[in-house]
């Protein structure tokens, strides 16, 4: 099997971060834990006894195919499935034992970007962005207009704050999600596709924005992305989810030379050839 | 049989959904209160300013249309009046029938169906678009609540402006009823209405508050959960929306049936 070169764009990136050495993040805390996880949706399985941590600063990236089990698998690492089977720790709190309140406040050290943004739209993108410190802070009006304008100028949207979500372009409405996921300095931060349905450009200014986040606040970043090129810059590891099961986790710089052929399919942007029965494929074309 | 069996299957699917439903409506009620009781106590207040808007939207912004409709109603319920009891030549009692009609029963429902159909869809729409948006995980995740942050102000809302809309159509019926009867009867306006007050009771009046109160929740609670079930793009938004009048319309006129034979029994 050969392996695609590599491009000028990702050799270039470890140089440009300096992206954080293998032991020194092995040293580190793991932030999240997840442990034997499983998941149906009826009586489909779409995750298989499921098992990785991510150490603090680490940015992890969650890559596979469409209906690989990346998003569900998300889903679970923010809270928003129950962990059963398996075990979900974030910051060294199993997720699935806290009582509401106590999910409430470990809710408040995560941040979350989804893949549309989720952007209110009845409110401007500052009163998006400034929605958490309402609602969870006794700050004063002043303060949160501050802290507002601080993240929007960290993603490059100062002076879009007045705009509603509908008058945002697709990247910002992106970054704006972004600033909202940073406003109460979270220790990790989620990220649901962000260079989905972006130009190159945007895209690549994304990834420096987010190796820029993990610079500046030392937070832990889990990536969910199909987009190779951006996984190979921004990510320390990469794991590769195939039909619900980890097909493999490791660093960036010796994932390529995985041996296992379908992380090589993955990585190379080669669609899976599958031995078709002609018969059989005229059978289910039929119906009968 | 395989029809037959599907049939049945089909109902008992249907009324399992149904059931899901309701205690997923007695649970959004119980967690709204909890929110309006203990909110505070958790650093999660239900929000004075929402809650008002919602008032607002709900209310008065409804006061045109509602003065049209109850002005209509009474007028109606007054010739009819007349015209029936006229067979008999009890026209002059009149103001019995408008007076228990009106009270009890037309304002509050009449209220109850004007509701439904403007803000209850609205209510549906509103989730159900948040929903595919992402915007309720949203919530969750940054550690807001939902049902403090959206569906106890518009209960709380519901539940206020009902009632105050009941009110309101009472006077409005009441006075053009009275305004047709007097003409027609040749008697006295001031007339016609101390008889109206000699006849009604405080109790009959808190008998249609207590109605159109029903009747919020029950609106706020059907356009909630139509929301939150929503599943596939627009195509269902619109489904819910139209789901959601559906049902509290359906549910209010049999609420306030069931309400009218235990009050009167």
């Amino acid at each position: 099997m050969s392996v695609q070169p590599e491009t000028s764009r990702q050799q270039a990136v470890p140089d440009e971060i300096g992206r954080p050495d293998a032991a020194e993040l092995a040293a580190r805390p793991a932030v999240i834990e997840v442990a034997h996880l499983d998941w149906h949706y009826g009586s489909r399985q779409v995750l298989f006894d499921i098992s990785l941590d991510v150490h603090q600063g680490e940015i992890m990236v969650i890559m596979g195919g469409s209906g690989s089990g990346k998003s569900t698998l998300l889903r679970h690492l923010v809270g928003l499935m129950p962990p059963i089977p398996g075990k979900v720790k974030l910051l060294g709190r199993d997720f699935g034992a806290l009582k509401a309140m106590e999910k409430l406040e470990l809710r408040r050290k995560i941040g979350v970007a989804f893949q549309f943004g989720a952007l209110f739209s009845s409110m401007s993108v500052a009163e998006n962005v400034k929605l958490p410190l309402r609602e969870l802070t006794k700050l004063n009006e002043k303060t949160m207009d501050i802290m507002a304008r601080i993240k929007l100028e960290v993603v490059n949207l100062s002076g879009f704050g007045d705009l509603m979500p509908a008058a945002l372009s697709g990247g910002m409405v992106k970054r704006a999600s972004i600033a909202r996921a940073i406003i109460m300095d979270p220790k990790l931060l989620f990220l649901d596709e962000p260079s989905s349905g972006l130009d190159p450009a945007v895209s690549s200014a994304l990834d420096d924005l987010i190796l820029r986040l993990r610079e500046a606040m030392d937070i832990s970043v889990v990536v969910v992305t199909h987009d190779i090129e951006s996984a190979f810059k921004i990510g320390d590891r990469i794991t590769i989810l195939d039909k619900g099961r980890i097909l493999a986790c490791e660093r960036v710089e010796t994932i390529r030379s995985n041996s296992n052929e379908r992380v090589q399919h993955l990585l190379n942007r080669q669609a899976e050839e599958v031995e078709v029965d002609p018969t059989e494929y005229l059978r289910r074309l039929t119906g009968d | 049989m395989v029809a037959l069996t599907r049939f049945f299957e089909t109902i008992g699917r249907r009324t399992a959904q149904s059931l899901d439903e309701v205690g997923y409506g007695a649970s959004l009620l119980g967690e709204s209160l909890f929110w309006l009781v203990m909110g505070r106590r958790y650093r999660q207040p239900v929000r004075v300013e929402a809650t008002m808007l919602a008032m607002l939207n709900f209310g008065v912004t409804a006061l045109p249309i509602a003065t049209l409709l109850s002005g209509t109603i009474g007028l109606m319920l007054a010739i009819q009046s007349l015209y029936s009891l006229g067979l008999f030549g009890a026209e002059s009692f009149a103001y019995i029938g408008i007076a228990f009609g009106v009270v009890r029963e037309f304002s509050p429902m009449i209220m109850g169906i004007l509701i439904a159909g403007r803000s209850g869809s609205a209510i549906a729409a509103r989730l159900a678009t948040m929903t595919i948006n992402q915007e309720i995980d949203a919530l969750q995740v940054i550690g807001i609540n939902p049902v403090r942050f959206l569906v106890s102000p518009v209960l709380i809302a519901l539940v206020v402006t009902v009632p105050c809309l009941a009110m309101w159509a009472n006077l409005v019926s009441l006075t053009c009823a009275g305004l047709y009867v007097s003409s027609a009867l040749d008697i006295s306006f001031a007339a016609y209405i101390r008889d109206t007050m000699n006849v009604l009771h405080t109790g009959d009046i808190w008998h249609g508050i207590g109605k159109s109160a029903l009747f919020g929740v029950l609106i706020a609670l059907v356009g909630v959960i139509n929301g939150a079930s929503v599943s596939g793009g627009a195509e269902g938004v619109g489904q819910v929306t139209t789901r959601s009048v559906v049902q509290s319309i359906t549910l209010i006129v049999v609420a306030d049936m069931i309400f009218a034979y235990i009050s009167t029994h």
